[in-house]
């Protein structure tokens, strides 16, 4: 039956809309299709069959195209975000290229002593780095998707260029005059890389952060293989990179929003202003944990050879970490503050 | 220069036209297919594939109005002016009138 088939084929151009205009765009179709066939019926003066039917839909065209002309173009990344995903991906692969080369420089060092494994901690560095490219990539192009596809969702009208109208040219900006609303470049960037470089280190090379208490053992005893290396957190610390983590993701893709439009909105404000004090909520409970701290005396005391150094030592560290932290939340809430400042401000 | 980018100059020619044309057609309520029509008997000819998601597009646009009406047993769909499209027309072809002189004079 003709219907039938013409029943099938707007179905077939249905499953490819989206799901609000679909039932719309299917009736309409539906009746355009109807109409065909029934002015060709007129024409050649015979019953409409099924023959005539299909020529009909092979006029009108395949289904894909079909649907295609009410969809538009979609893109993973679209043209509009895709010179500011250039540009962190650039940002992520300079981050981990340097980490890597870090670590590579580290396992190199440590294996003076042993040889025997050099090229076996090489290629693990190698993989290492190969790993963390891919991962990277991964979550940026995931991000970057899910960005796309929010736009396309909300409609954002793309123009020529392949960006979106927001804010008017304005000659001035470029006398450097700033205004309170404009979105300084340089900070943004700096703070986008330094959690990009939070994450990847407190996440994938979290040995780094150490150290190596004395090279004296070196010198006693002549050989390398007497450099030990120490982790300098403990478990309980890294029970809270997750949360740090988030904070940090958030921040990042806050800032690509940020610069992406180049003046703070209120919502961009305020969120700003909740991702700081999540942050700050986050480095208070940390203060609470006992001991962020791995290391331990009698670790210590081996490694240098000296019981009260290792006692100043492990003070030191342990007063360190908090100091640093008690550091973090005065610096974060005078940063607060001055966000909240500029917010109302700027609303005047 | 090929057959085909001479068509696609030709396109983009036409492309330009189409929505003043389309819209000077839709003082009085159409559906889809006889505005087709219509066009065709004026020698302009639109293919479906263009002109059915302009119309939608139009009409999010608010310069369209449309509603669905039954008619021999068959819902179609009417489309006509909306308030801000009759309000709108005017200006377009006056801006119209604007680029043929203007044509005239450059050709």
């Amino acid at each position: 039956m003709s219907t039938n088939l013409i029943d099938t084929y707007v179905s077939e151009v249905g499953r490819r809309l989206p799901g609000k205009t679909r039932t719309d765009i299917e009736a309409e179709i539906r009746s355009i299709l109807q109409d065909m066939v029934d002015e060709r019926s007129q024409k050649t003066g015979k019953p409409v069959d099924e023959e005539m039917t299909l020529q009909v839909l092979k006029e009108y065209g395949a289904p894909e195209k079909v649907a295609a002309t009410y969809t538009g173009e979609r893109y993973l990344i679209g043209p509009r975000l895709y010179p500011v995903f250039a540009l962190v991906l650039r940002i992520v692969l300079l981050v981990i290229g340097t980490l890597a080369a870090i670590g590579l420089g580290i396992a190199v060092y440590q294996m003076f002593g042993h040889p025997q494994n050099a090229f076996e901690t090489i290629l693990k560095a190698i993989a290492n780095f190969g790993t963390s490219v891919m991962t990277a990539l991964g979550n940026i192009v995931l991000i970057f998707a899910i960005m796309e596809w929010a736009l396309f969702r909300a409609g954002v009208k793309v123009d020529v260029k392949g960006l979106p109208q927001i804010k008017e040219w304005d000659p001035r900006v470029l006398t450097k005059v700033s205004t309170p609303n404009q979105v300084k470049m340089g900070e943004t960037i700096v703070e986008t890389v330094g959690c990009f470089a939070a994450i990847v280190i407190f996440n994938f090379y979290p040995q780094i952060i150490g150290f190596t208490p004395s090279l004296n053992s070196v010198f006693e005893n002549g050989t390398w293989s007497s450099v030990s290396f120490i982790p300098l957190l403990s478990q309980a610390f890294f029970h809270y990179v997750p949360f740090l983590s988030l904070v940090w993701s958030m921040t990042i893709i806050l800032n690509i929003v940020l610069l992406r439009m180049g003046y703070w909105t209120i919502l961009t404000r305020v969120s700003t202003i909740c991702l700081k004090v999540f942050g700050i909520l986050i480095a208070f409970a940390m203060l609470a944990v006992p001991s962020l701290v791995a290391v331990n005396t009698p670790a210590l005391v081996s490694a240098l050879g000296d019981a009260e150094g290792a006692r100043i030592l492990m003070t030191l560290l342990t007063q360190g970490v908090r100091v640093a932290l008690r550091i973090t939340i005065i610096g974060g809430c005078i940063d607060l503050i001055r966000a909240v400042y500029r917010m109302v401000t700027a609303v005047k | 220069m090929t057959n085909e980018s001479f068509d696609n100059l030709i396109l983009e020619l036409r492309r330009g036209v189409i929505v003043l044309a389309v819209l000077s057609q839709l003082e009085k309520e159409q559906y889809g297919y006889s505005l087709i029509n219509g066009l065709r008997e004026h020698n302009l000819e639109i293919d479906q594939g263009t002109l059915y998601p302009l119309l939608r597009r139009l009409e999010s646009q608010g310069l369209l109005q449309s509603n669905w009406r039954i008619e021999s047993d068959r819902p179609r769909r009417y489309y006509m002016l909306s308030n801000e499209g009759r309000k709108l027309l005017p200006r377009l072809k006056e801006e119209w009138a604007g680029i043929v002189s203007l044509m005239k004079k450059l050709l």
